[in-house]
This record gives C-alpha cells, sequence and structure tokens, in this order.
C-alpha cells in the first residue's frame, strides 16, 4: 500500500507527464485555451489511462513479454513477442477509444455531450501510449501500474488545467510581440516544470 | 462505397502482411541484438575490474581476463554444472535469497592480481539499477564498480553511472573491522573523509542513491558466506 | 543530400522542391503547426540521440506517406485511421528492431522514445492533410520534407542543451579547459527537462521576430 501512495504521488508530481515526459504535448497546447475544455480533456484522459494502462499489462504479461506464453505448455517458453508490443498497445488503445466513444454515448448523453469531442483526440494522446510503454519498461506489478496509470493521468489534468488557468489570465498581459500564443506557453510550461522538480526527493 | 467484405478482406490481408513482415525482420535482427546485450554484459563486467573495452574489442579481452566463474548458493557453496554468464540476475533476485543462484566473476590482471566480480540488481526511482562489484583478494576491499540504469532522471539520478561516482567506490570495504558485514552506502550530504562504508550520494538524486544503497545492502549480503569461507 | 539528388532527378520539380523546404521554415511542423512536440524532447539532453531520433522520425515520415499514398485509393474509408496506424506502427517497430540491433547504445537512450514515434502527430497529420490526396512522390518528399523540419528543431534544441549542459557536442569535450579554471561551470539546469520546453520558446520568439506574418493575433 506504501509503494501504491508513493508511485501515486510521484507520478502526478516528479514524473508528471508533461513537466518531465513532455507526453500529450499537442492536445496540450492546442486545448488548454480555456479551463471548461481542459478539465473535459483531463478528466477524459485519466479515465482512458485507468481503462486502457491495465489492459496493456495483461497483454504484455500473457502474450508479449519474453516466456510469456508459458501458460500455453513447455514448447512455448522461449517465445518473446515483444517486438510487437507497440502495435498491440496502440490498436489495445485505438479499440478502446472508440468503444468507450460509442458506449458513453448509448449509455450516458449528457456525459457524452461533455467528453464526446475529447475522445477521438486521445488515441493519438502520447501520454496514453507513454504509460503503457513506461509500464513495461519499468516492469511494474499490477499494483503498481494502477498507481502509476492512476497518478499519470491526475498529473496530466493538473498540468493541463493550471495551464488553461495561467492562459486565461495571460491575455491582459502585455507580452512581446512575436512571443506571443505558442511562444509564451512554451516558456510558461517550462516555468511550471521547474516549479514541479522541486517535488523531487518528496518520500512517503 | 466499399462493401463490408471488401474491408474485412483487406483488413485481413493488411495484419497478415503486417504480421509476416515484422517477423521476418525481428526473427533476421534477434541474433545481433542477443549479441549487443551479451557484450554489454562482458564490456560491464570488466569496466567493474576497472578494464577499459570497446564493442570490438569486448569479447576478446572478456575472454583474456575473466579466467574462471563460479555459480554459488547464500550458503557459499559452489553449485557444479552451472555457468555464471547466462544467469539472469532479474529472475534470481525474485527467488528467495536461499533458492538464489549466485554468480561470481573471477578476473586475473596481467600482474596476476586477481579480482572477484559480483552481479547486483535493484530498483532506483523509475525503473531497475543493476551494477557488478569487484573485489580484491581479501573479498572485503571493492577494487572497482560498475553502474547503470534503465530510466533514472538525466543529470540526477542518471549519474550514477558516470565514472566519477563510481571512482568513489574504490578502496571502500563491506566489512568492520571485527569482520561484521557492513556494506558501502551512500551518504547524503557527503561521506566523511575517512568513511571506509560511505560514499557521497548524488546531489538531487536522493531516492536513486538509496535505491543504490539497498540493492548493495540486498546484493552483497547473499554473498557474505562465500566470502567468509574464502578468506579463510 | 538533397542537392545532389536534385540534379540527378527530374521529380524535384519546383513545386516539389517547395515541399521539401517549407516545413524548414514557414511551416514547421514544431514552431508554426505546433505538431508532434510530445515524443522527442526528452531525447534532446545530447545531439546523438537526438540527430538518431530526427532520422528515424523522417525515414518513418516519408515512407508511412508513401506507402500511404500508393495504397490511397484502395483503403476503405471507414478503417481509414486504423490503416494508417497499422502502417505506421510497423515502420517503427522495424526502425526500433534496426536500432536495437546495430545502434544499441543509442536506442538504450531513447528507451520508450522510438515506440512515441506512433503518436508522434506529424506522421498522422501529414498522411491526412497531404498523402491521403496526392501522389506518391509527392507525399514521399512531403514527409522527408517535414521530417526534416522537426529534426532540425529537435537538433538545435539538442544543441545548446548538450552544450551548456555538459559542455561537450557529440560527446565531446567543446570548452576550452582554461575557462573551467577561469570559474566557468557547466550548467546543469540545462540537462532538465523544462530548459528542453524554455528552449524552443526562445527558438519560437526568433523564427517569428524575424518573420512577422508568423505572430499570432
Amino acid at each position: 500500500m506504501e509503494n501504491f501512495f508513493n508511485i501515486l504521488i510521484k507520478a502526478i508530481f516528479t514524473g508528471n507527464m508533461i513537466f518531465s515526459f513532455f507526453l500529450g504535448m499537442c492536445s496540450y497546447l492546442a486545448v488548454s485555451k480555456t479551463i471548461k475544455t481542459s478539465m473535459g480533456l483531463g478528466v477524459a484522459v485519466t479515465f482512458m489511462l485507468v481503462i486502457t494502462a491495465p489492459l496493456n499489462w495483461l497483454l504484455n504479461t500473457y502474450l508479449l513479454k519474453a516466456g510469456a506464453l508459458s501458460w500455453l505448455g513447455e514448447n512455448y517458453k522461449d517465445v518473446d513477442l515483444s517486438y510487437l508490443s507497440f502495435m498491440i498497445f496502440i490498436a489495445t488503445i485505438a479499440a478502446m477509444t472508440q468503444l468507450v466513444e460509442m458506449m458513453v454515448e448509448k449509455f450516458a448523453p449528457a456525459l457524452y455531450n461533455a467528453l464526446g469531442i475529447f475522445l477521438p483526440l486521445i488515441a493519438v494522446n502520447c501520454a496514453i501510449l507513454g504509460v503503457s510503454l513506461f509500464m513495461q519498461e519499468r516492469e511494474y506489478t499490477f499494483s503498481e501500474l494502477l498507481a502509476f496509470a492512476l497518478g499519470s493521468g491526475i498529473g496530466w489534468w493538473l498540468a493541463i488545467v493550471s495551464m488553461a488557468a495561467i492562459r486565461e489570465k495571460i491575455r491582459y498581459s502585455n507580452i512581446p510581440k512575436p512571443l506571443q500564443g505558442l511562444g509564451i506557453a512554451f516558456i510558461i510550461t517550462g516555468l511550471m516544470g521547474i516549479a514541479f522538480m522541486s517535488f523531487m526527493g518528496i518520500k512517503i | 462505397m466499399h462493401s463490408n467484405k471488401y474491408i474485412f478482406l483487406y483488413s485481413s490481408a493488411m495484419v497478415i502482411l503486417v504480421a509476416v513482415a515484422l517477423t521476418v525482420v525481428a526473427v533476421q535482427l534477434k541474433p545481433a541484438q542477443k549479441n549487443n546485450i551479451r557484450i554489454e554484459k562482458m564490456q560491464n563486467i570488466l569496466a567493474a575490474a576497472n578494464i577499459n573495452s570497446t564493442t570490438k574489442d569486448a569479447e576478446i579481452l572478456f575472454k583474456k581476463f575473466i579466467t574462471e566463474d563460479v555459480v554459488v548458493n547464500s550458503k557459499g557453496e559452489i553449485i557444479n554444472g552451472e555457468q555464471a554468464f547466462p544467469v539472469n540476475l532479474e529472475l534470481e533476485t525474485k527467488k528467495p535469497p536461499e533458492k538464489r543462484l549466485l554468480p561470481v566473476f573471477i578476473c586475473t590482471k596481467e600482474n596476476g592480481e586477481k579480482n572477484y566480480i559480483v552481479p547486483l540488481r535493484g530498483k532506483g526511482l523509475w525503473g531497475p539499477i543493476w551494477g557488478y562489484v569487484a573485489f580484491k583478494k581479501d573479498f572485503n576491499t571493492i577494487a572497482g564498480a560498475m553502474f547503470d540504469h534503465k530510466s533514472e532522471t538525466p543529470g540526477l539520478g542518471a549519474e550514477i553511472n558516470t565514472s566519477a561516482f563510481r571512482q568513489q567506490f574504490k578502496e571502500k570495504q563491506i566489512f568492520d573491522a571485527l569482520g561484521k558485514y557492513m556494506p558501502v552506502r551512500t551518504v547524503k550530504g557527503g561521506a566523511k573523509k575517512n568513511d571506509l562504508h560511505g560514499v557521497d550520494a548524488i546531489t538531487g538524486g536522493t531516492l536513486t542513491s538509496n535505491g543504490l544503497s539497498n540493492m548493495l545492502q540486498d546484493g552483497l549480503s547473499v554473498y557474505v558466506e562465500y566470502f567468509n569461507k574464502q578468506k579463510k | 543530400m538533397s542537392t545532389t539528388k536534385k540534379d540527378k532527378e527530374p521529380v524535384f520539380s519546383l513545386k516539389n522542391m517547395r515541399l521539401l523546404t517549407s516545413p524548414f521554415n514557414l511551416n514547421n511542423p514544431i514552431t508554426v503547426l505546433v505538431l508532434g512536440i510530445c515524443s522527442a524532447l526528452a531525447v534532446t539532453v545530447q545531439m546523438k540521440p537526438a540527430i538518431i531520433m530526427a532520422l528515424s522520425v523522417t525515414i518513418v515520415t516519408a515512407f508511412s506517406s508513401l506507402i500511404i499514398s500508393v495504397l490511397r485509393n484502395t483503403i476503405p474509408p471507414s478503417i481509414r485511421i486504423i490503416v494508417q496506424l497499422i502502417v505506421v506502427a510497423s515502420l517503427v517497430i522495424i526502425v526500433d528492431q534496426v536500432l536495437k540491433a546495430y545502434v544499441y547504445d543509442v536506442s538504450k537512450k531513447l528507451s520508450i522514445f522510438v515506440g512515441l514515434i506512433i503518436t508522434n502527430c506529424i506522421i498522422m497529420g501529414r498522411l491526412e492533410a497531404f498523402a491521403m490526396q496526392n501522389k506518391p512522390i509527392p507525399s514521399f518528399i512531403d514527409g522527408i520534407g517535414n521530417g526534416i523540419g522537426y529534426g532540425m528543431i529537435l537538433v538545435v534544441v539538442a544543441f545548446f542543451r548538450e552544450l551548456l549542459g555538459s559542455g561537450k557536442l557529440l560527446g565531446m569535450s567543446v570548452i576550452p579547459h582554461s575557462f573551467y579554471e577561469m570559474g566557468y561551470r557547466d550548467n546543469g539546469m540545462m540537462i532538465l527537462p523544462p530548459m528542453a520546453l524554455i528552449t524552443i520558446g526562445v527558438i519560437i520568439w526568433v523564427q517569428r521576430s524575424r518573420n512577422k506574418s508568423l505572430i499570432e493575433k
């Protein structure tokens, strides 16, 4: 349990998907213009992360990893399908987004109206694929992975909402012309990243 | 518009084509990839004994210097019929200590000096870290060490693989004056000058440094019996 | 490289040349179109991984554009995105396997970021916007152009981060020893991730100061 919270906090603050790994930057910069839409996207990303990451963990552990197929019998002990993992992971993510979109549309129209337009954006959000790939590289166990997926989602959400809040205010500032818009967005993200680095070394 | 049958056939053909192409590539390149991993392991082992190698001469140097290897258990008994090099530490560290296979590589230098190199594996801040530590023939003093990591923070935790950090381990000891096991650990804020069991932790990389201390503590403790037997 | 090719092949007409060079500045995927920042900034601590990353992205963009463009009239529209993803993912897997086999030390540094080329918005963006409507050769050139335009930014960022952060270029020390004796220190801050973002911010600033038409309203 202690480890669970440790990974959760690390994923939210010190290893924030945006500030330390730059994952999901495209939608982060494109959608962070108002707080309302960024809230929607943040929730959608967290939601998809919690769904796809465990699924990919199962696929990785029982299908892709070297020796993962040993449950089929002795003959399959040495099969290593890890070279297919990119393909399988992205397919799972694309399929899940499609599925979730359809389900949400059918069963929760209100939620669909709020999140619907963001779901297609998610299939190509690097943060989602990134979590699955990090999971494979860092050899997480299942519970560690849940913490990591949840933390990454919340961290991403936190980042995009705070960015949107800053951008709403910054509209009234006098910024040098060539720096307006994208330029200042990058610099603010960098400064926020430096602030988040001060969580480094936090221990629970 | 395309019919469903067309779409179905199209996607099936695509999947089969892609699967075949990827499998061919993967099978073709597998030997080269495996060889890279093998060479890297050799280079790491040599680096622990302070022998620099390149990817080209690693194999020759490894044959020349690593003259012997043994596999022991946590009671310090030599297990016959096991080779040290293929032992997969990732699997071994998951077993309980008394069941582990513990490889020892013995390096004979040109001047006849012998180094005993043991592999370690542990957890850093983010992912796995690993290393090799070479001991002098008193089985106490460290002759050299080599660490590496998979995904520590660049500039902070990732510094464990720099030579500045590794050099600190030279001449440190893992037993105190009474022969009690006391492994080297990282000290936050810098170790005292004559501390035989401490090295400076990495500034800003405290959690990686702690992970490294734990790796040394756990990884070397299983060798204590073997070392004690060898000393006598 | 492009100049030697230009003499031999007639495909490099004026129009095609513009396809190749416009992403370098006016249509730069990173600084103007805001595409594909995600996957690759983390590899800009040093020049070597950045160059390899730039090459890999260029290869994947160019060939996926080519393949999709060849197939463009046969792809059923309803599974278009999936087909594109499969093509891109297979190319990325091939690149990853080749890197692991031939430049192992760099592939370790790139770690998961090779895999993240798949979700690099530039590639999907170019496939949707260009390769689906155009003939194979212009698509291929468009892919190369965008890959290079993207790689340029990576390499420039990596240049400054490696130079200021560790005083090296491509792993070789370039700051004279006497500088250090006079009290110069490498700026460790440059190695940390946030500085990559700030560096890009500054690049955008410089580019837009020189090119007023790009300034946002």
